[in-house]
């Protein structure tokens, strides 16, 4: 009961990291909505496991996440730090969670 | 200052003639301190001490037991300050009572707060504001939170200004402004890094076609870069700046990915006669070719290319920008491909000469869906018979027919050629055909209802068309258009934002430019975004009528009125 109106998300790396995010900022990716947004086991437990990514690489995921949905509307935005090393790793789980 | 203060002292002298002084005497003159002072000060207190003991009473009261300087000083002051405050209020009440805002203040001089009312003592730090019709004083509080709200407009003010900054210069890259995505992030950082990257990896085929084209624009594709995107699994493979990869490494292309299917090669002057004899072994699957600048190639190498197998399997040539593709060269192409090909682009190729052998294009190609016959070395060499041999021929299948600079067709060949024989043609672009008119153009659009309607439309520089012609088309594809360019049709005049807006709708347009239609203007704006739901982008470089009054919807970006300079 209580945790379909949860406004919170696990996201747990295939490395065994759990991050707890604010539902908001999961669903700024179309991966995580779609997952989310339908009635797989996903959304009825709000936990999702993802298989492809690292935590070091989920961390940074989720920054970005928080980063979307901080300056979504302002014009002002700081930009995203990437770490050079990890920039192409990143664009293989962004381009899958579709962010 | 220090005269001033000096005056205040009891003595009442003043020092009209004065010596040299050291440094200490003119700081104790500038603080006001005078050896006259101290001297008088001294001797009225041992008087007044003297009256104490004579007078026995007053004991407790004035003599205390503090020495008497301090005591004398400390009052000195205070009646200094008090006649500072008096004089203070009084400027106050004067300023006041001009105000007409005696009634606030009390006789003791306190004030009320005009904000939350509250009774104060008004210092220099209170703020005077106008506020509710009166003009008052904010009491300490009042002005913290006051000085807070103007130092956060103005925050406010300088943020909106760099937005609108912002907003802008997205509007001249076509693009609204909005946060980046983590894939543009990573993109970027990855072609300012591109000399580090070793391989790209399994990044998707959308990625790696984004960063291609980011090296191509930023000019960093080279032999190192251009390897990363060599993978033997790729079927397409597009290099939009092929000028810094030599004859060696465009080689590689063949060598590592013999399956690719479509190739395009833009700015390829570095291609060698050994480069597209090596292609024409390799490229066993190859379909599509585009080869914009290849000025190395000459006559006998094309003719060698198209007469090898490779070359017999083509369905697509796009060649442009090059003066070696002969007559021969063409002939050669026809006579191996010509019967298969169902794309053609033949533009600035100044090498094609004759007119005879333009005229042999109708007896080859017979399913064409893609032609383009663009900018000839000579307008005469594309007649109005030519395109409606064609048309007679591939008409049926023919979706885009793009004629641009064929400056040497007229009416004809849009009534005789494009209207009886073109039913699934979706795109037409005739920039710079300035012998097309009106009646030509309206007598095409006009009951042509073979043809379902076209999606992209482009007129740009047809200087003798005018409103007639122009509704025409809009009335035949109102329904379908999505793309419409009627760049510098400089006839047209208001009465056909009238007329359309009136009678029309197009529900799918999604970007138009009107740019040099002097006649637009911010009502003719107003139109159009009221009868064109889906519209993102109008231009309108060079109309002068047009002005940020124009009432628009707010999701339609117009680009080009001299009033958004940044």
């Amino acid at each position: 009961m209580s945790e379909e109106v949860s406004p919170y998300v696990t996201l747990i790396s295939n490395d065994g990291f759990q991050f707890l995010i604010s539902k908001d900022a999961a669903l700024v990716s179309g991966t995580l909505k779609g997952m989310l947004n339908t009635s797989f086991q996903e959304s009825s437990t709000n936990t999702i496991k993802l298989h492809e990514l690292d935590g070091v690489l989920l961390e940074k995921v989720i920054e970005y996440l928080y980063y979307n949905l901080k300056y979504k509307e302002s014009v002002d935005v700081p930009e995203f730090d990437i770490p050079t090393e990890m920039a192409l790793e990143l664009l293989v789980a962004a381009d899958f969670l579709d962010v | 200052m220090s005269r001033r203060r000096g005056r205040q002292t009891e003595t009442g002298e003043e020092f009209q003639v004065q010596g040299p002084s050291s440094a200490l005497t003119s700081f104790l003159r500038e603080q006001g301190i005078s050896a006259e002072a101290i001297r008088t000060r001294y001797e009225e207190g041992l008087r007044r001490q003297l009256e104490e003991e004579a007078g026995g009473e007053e004991v407790e009261n004035g003599g205390s037991d503090e020495s008497d300087e301090e005591i004398l000083e400390g009052e000195e002051e205070t009646a200094e300050i008090k006649r500072i405050r008096e004089r203070a209020r009084a400027k106050r009440r004067r300023a006041q009572r001009e105000d007409g805002l005696d009634d606030d203040e009390k006789a003791d001089g306190n004030n009320f707060c005009i904000e939350c009312d509250r009774e104060f003592v008004i210092s220099v730090y209170s703020k005077r504001i106008e506020k509710y019709g009166r003009i008052g004083y904010l009491c300490p509080e009042c002005t913290t939170n006051e000085i807070k709200r103007q130092r956060l407009t103005k925050r406010n003010e300088i943020e909106a200004r760099k937005r609108r900054k912002k907003v802008a210069a997205a509007l001249l890259d076509k693009q609204e402004f909005k946060i980046p995505t983590l894939q543009d992030c990573c993109i970027n950082v990855i072609s300012k890094n591109i000399d580090a990257v070793d391989l790209l990896g399994d990044i998707g085929v959308v990625n790696m076609k984004k960063i291609g084209r980011i090296l191509s624009k930023n000019r960093s594709l080279d032999n190192r870069t251009m390897a990363l995107f060599l993978d033997p699994a790729m079927r397409e493979i597009e290099f939009w700046d092929c000028s810094n990869i030599d004859s060696v490494a465009l080689n590689k292309i063949a060598a590592f990915c013999p399956n690719v299917e479509r190739l395009v090669l833009n700015m390829c002057g570095r291609l060698h006669k050994d480069n597209l004899n090596y292609y024409a072994q390799k490229f066993t699957n190859l379909q599509y070719i585009y080869l914009n600048g290849a000025f190395l190639i000459n006559d006998q190498t094309w003719q060698d290319f198209f007469d090898s197998p490779v070359g017999k399997n083509l369905k697509g040539v796009h060649i442009k920008n090059t003066h070696r593709f002969t007559p021969d060269s063409l002939i050669s192409l026809l006579d191996n491909c010509g019967n298969n090909l169902e794309e053609l682009t033949l533009s600035r190729l100044d090498g094609l000469t004759s007119k005879s052998v333009y005229d042999l294009l109708p007896h080859y190609l017979r399913s064409l869906k893609h032609l383009e016959i663009s900018y000839p070395n000579k307008e005469e060499l594309i007649d109005d018979e030519l395109i409606i041999n064609l048309m007679g021929v591939n008409g049926e299948s023919l979706e885009t027919l793009i004629l641009d600079g064929c400056s040497g067709l007229t009416d004809t060949f849009l009534v005789s050629g494009v209207k009886p024989f073109c039913p699934a043609l979706t795109k037409l672009s005739l920039v710079m055909l300035d012998q097309i008119t009106d009646s030509g153009v309206s007598s095409l659009f006009n009951d042509w209802a073979i043809n379902g309607g076209l999606m992209d439309v482009n007129l740009s520089r047809c200087i003798d068309l005018g409103d007639d012609g122009v509704y025409a088309v809009l009335e035949h594809s109102c329904q379908t258009l999505v793309e419409l360019n009627l760049n510098s049709v400089k006839n047209i005049s208001r009465g056909l934002f009238k007329q359309i807006g009136r009678n029309l709708r197009f529900p799918l347009l999604t970007a138009l430019d009107l740019g040099f239609v002097r006649s637009c203007d911010d009502s003719a704006l107003a139109v159009i975004s009221r009868i064109a739901p889906k519209l993102t982008i109008l231009e309108v470089y060079g109309d002068n009528r047009c002005t940020s009054a124009a009432i628009v919807r707010d999701n339609l970006r117009i680009i080009g009125r001299q009033s958004d300079s940044i």
